[in-house]
């Protein structure tokens, strides 16, 4: 049986702001479908409209030829339509079953029985009697995604849904959907990553600030053709320029080990490299190899012996993040909002935490907010962060301004040496492409970076030399030119 | 010295009877927690429920439209406190503390005529049973209908919690208001009900104690009982089961330490009165030490508000 979605003429306008500007689109089951756009594009709103969150000001939706009028998300459950969000809808302290169980008028065993089914036919395997807070992230997304398909779902929305998952999970996930497809759910898959749409969908529907940019055939497309309509310009392709190779170390890491009592964490073993002015090490791995062991042992929130650190020439293993910042370190953890950033505190506030000595932030235990302001709005325009209130709190930034602010407070030091973690990590391709950039720059500048990442595009753009962590374990230092993606992916794995 | 054995029965009974009005309270407020709503007002509505009981018994004289009263009072006082967090959405904590400072100020206007007023016999069931068993004569027979539904309550609670769609729901809440939502749960209803059913048995624990425990009116006599309550409620970890433990050793030690008293042992007064307190918030956190088992318990949205975003 087909099925036929149609959005016709849709509005939703926010205080300050057009989140959907008159959108029609058609979908047909069989298909799936992607809904491309930057982060903030309306696709969310979208959406959220569909499936009964969102109520919009304008417009019609039709399944089947049916006008639906969605009000609450029950009207979207009542009328086949399922969606799993980007941001769970799980209740941690339940068990799987009783969150299944929770919106079923199902009796107990019949329920089990179906999601049993469910489960041996799409080769999904989870204890439906533990809490779900136990669960994975890629086991959580499973539960949700059986809770839409006990209604046996006509539509099938999912909301970014690779954001937490490994890759092997992110396979799992495409290959599920695709079996969905042919069994005649239409499927809706919201995303701003070029790469998954090119693997997974059909069509795709590009949206940018609230407006249907195009659609258009897959096969009809490329990355190149995809980044340009969602972004709205060309994208300048970013190319390094070879540093001049100097042999001035800056930084050198000379057998350093870290052993934690957390069975969660990676040790570290007998890690040994050092960076040269101006360089950028990239350190490559899957990630839980020990990644942000080593961030934390490198920026002092793991404190290691004196001598295994010696960074200008001076020992600084024992040094907490604050002292070695007096040593002009600088740090971007890979965690905006819990590490980088507090996010009910307003951005000059968060340009205040990082106070180093010559900042004149503070005077005698009082606070100086007008030269933290002055400062503040300096970062705001010189990193391009987009909003002009200095006084907004950080949690109301999207990921890449939060990211150019704190990158841009790191950077107030003028600092030799800049350690990222993940800078890219959930960003649209403009801002990563801003964030590349200033990379790139601070390496002209005689400065250099440690980035930790497991983007292997990213490491291979930015680098100069680079090393992959397996198992708390860095493998010998390369030279960037002589490695290539695959190569990184079979030490990755673990393989010399 | 012989002890007669239908003494202890006697005591062990006395101890059941002071610890129903706090199972009573507790077992609504847990309801009320679980679904994510922290109403620290539960000694202004037991002492609201205590003054309405009596005052309903002595003005109509019927103890059945006293004890109901005293339930419609609690729910009555419990929808200012829903009604100004869930509707107008105010802090928790602070409606709940004005909550008790109102109800303990109407309670003793109100009760200004009803002081030195005796009160009216309750009837106790099973009165004939107490002597045919020894020991446990005393303790399981001749108390009163609010006694045995208290000891039930507990247990009522926990099947309701774990076994019922409903008691599921209410966990849901409690968990995650914004998934529930989502889930075409109707979060603000849920929470209403939740908040105005710990205020009908914390108004029933009020009319115990005016009624049947100590059946006169005494200013302020809830004495603190609606904050052990709370307390119970948080070191049981949102377990009803371990409410009635710990509602049973607060018991015990409060009628122990009297005896105490009585005959004369040499430990300061204060040291007695203060012991039952220490004592059972110290019992409750040792068996309630398990930090798995408190994450999976405590409602992860409590007193926190809620309000829909769209």
């Amino acid at each position: 049986m087909n099925t036929n979605l149609k959005i016709s003429n849709v509005t939703k306008i926010y205080p300050g702001c057009v989140a959907n500007d008159n959108v029609s689109l058609e979908f047909n089951s069989g298909k799936i479908y992607a809904l491309l756009g930057e982060n903030g594009a309306g696709k969310s709103t979208l959406v959220k409209i569909l499936s009964g969150v969102i109520i919009p000001d304008e417009g019609e939706i039709y399944l089947n030829k049916n006008n639906l009028k969605l009000n609450s998300p029950l009207d979207a459950k009542k009328n086949d339509i399922g969606m799993v969000f980007q941001h769970f809808n799980l209740f941690e302290t339940l068990s799987v079953f009783e969150n299944l169980i929770i919106d079923s008028d199902e009796q107990r065993e019949s329920l089990r029985e179906k999601i049993d089914l469910i489960m041996k036919k799409y080769n999904f395997s989870i204890d439906l009697d533990i809490p779900v807070l136990n669960l994975s992230a890629g086991q959580k997304q499973k539960v949700e995604i059986i809770r839409c398909l006990i209604r046996n779902p006509k539509v099938l929305i999912m909301d970014e849904p690779t954001s937490v998952l490994t890759e092997q999970e992110t396979s799992e996930l495409f290959l599920s959907l695709k079996k969905f497809s042919e069994e005649g759910i239409l499927i809706i898959y919201i995303t701003h990553k070029l790469k998954e749409v090119m693997q997974l969908c059909d069509e795709v529907a590009v949206m940018r600030r609230g407006k249907l940019v195009s659609v258009s055939e897959i096969k009809n497309e490329n990355i190149e053709s995809l980044a340009n309509k969602m972004v709205g310009q060309n994208l300048k392709t970013i190319k390094k320029k070879k540093a001049k190779t100097s042999s001035d170390q800056l930084i050198k890491i000379t057998n350093l080990n870290f052993t934690s009592e957390d069975p969660f964490e990676t040790n570290l073993m007998d890690i040994n490299f050092s960076v040269n002015r101006g360089e950028c090490l990239g350190i490559a791995g899957i990630s839980g190899n020990g990644q942000s062991e080593l961030f934390q042992v490198l920026s002092g929130e793991i404190i290691s012996e004196k001598n295994s650190i010696e960074f200008n020439n001076s020992y600084i293993g024992n040094l907490n993040p604050q002292e070695r910042r007096e040593y002009l370190m600088a740090f971007s953890p890979e965690d905006r909002l819990e590490q980088a950033a507090i996010p009910q505190m307003k951005i000059f506030e968060n340009v205040a935490l990082n106070n180093f000595k010559s900042s004149n932030f503070f005077n005698n235990g009082l606070i100086n907010e007008n030269k933290i302001k002055e400062h503040s709005k300096k970062i705001i325009s010189d990193f391009n962060v987009n909003t002009d209130n200095i006084e907004l709190k950080s949690q109301f930034l999207s990921g890449g301004n939060l990211q150019k602010l704190i990158i841009g407070r790191e950077l107030i030091t003028s600092p030799d040496l800049l350690i990222c973690f993940n800078p890219t990590w959930g960003l649209d391709v403009g801002a990563i492409n801003y964030i590349h950039e200033t990379l790139i720059k601070i390496n002209e500048q005689n400065k250099s970076i440690i980035l930790i990442s497991t983007d292997t595009d990213e490491l291979l753009k930015l680098s100069d030399k680079i090393s992959v962590i397996h198992k708390g374990k860095l493998s010998k230092i390369m030279n960037a030119e002589e490695v290539t993606s695959e190569k990184l992916g079979i030490l990755m794995g673990g393989a010399n | 010295m012989i002890i007669d054995i239908n003494f202890i029965g006697l005591i062990i009974a006395s101890i059941m009877a002071s610890a129903v009005p706090l199972i009573l309270a507790s077992c609504g407020e847990l309801i009320t927690e679980r679904s994510g709503v922290l109403n620290l007002g539960v000694e202004g509505m037991m002492i609201i429920g205590a003054i309405s009981g009596f005052a309903l018994m002595t003005v109509t004289g019927s103890l059945i439209i006293a004890i109901f009263g005293a339930m419609l009072a609690g729910v009555l006082i419990s929808t200012i406190f829903a009604f100004l967090t869930q509707t107008l959405i105010t802090n928790h904590v602070a409606t709940g503390l004005a909550l008790t400072i109102f109800g303990i100020g109407i309670s003793a206007m109100i009760g200004k005529n009803f002081v030195g007023i005796p009160g009216k016999e309750f009837p106790v069931l099973f009165e004939n049973l107490k002597d045919t068993i020894p020991l446990i004569g005393p303790i399981l027979f001749g108390h009163s209908i609010v006694f045995y539904f208290a000891f039930a309550l507990p247990f009522m609670t926990n099947y309701f919690l774990k076994k019922t769609k409903i008691g599921l729901i209410v966990r849901a809440v409690g968990d995650s208001p914004v998934s529930a939502s989502n889930q075409g749960i109707k979060v603000r209803l849920v929470r209403y009900l939740c908040i105005l059913y710990g205020g009908a048995m914390s108004g029933l624990a009020g009319a115990y104690l005016s009624m049947i425990y100590t059946p006169q009116w005494i200013e302020n006599m809830t004495g603190g009982r609606g904050w052990i309550a709370l307390a119970l409620v948080v070191f049981s970890t949102w377990n009803p089961i371990k409410i009635l433990i710990g509602a049973m050793i607060f018991g015990g030690l409060t009628i122990i330490q009297f005896h105490m008293q009585a005959i004369g042992v040499r430990i300061p007064v204060q040291f007695l009165t203060a012991l039952p307190y220490i004592v059972t918030i110290i019992v409750l956190v040792v068996i309630s030490r398990d930090s798995r088992k408190i994450r999976l318990s405590t409602p992860s949205s409590l007193g926190k508000s809620f309000h829909k975003d769209n």
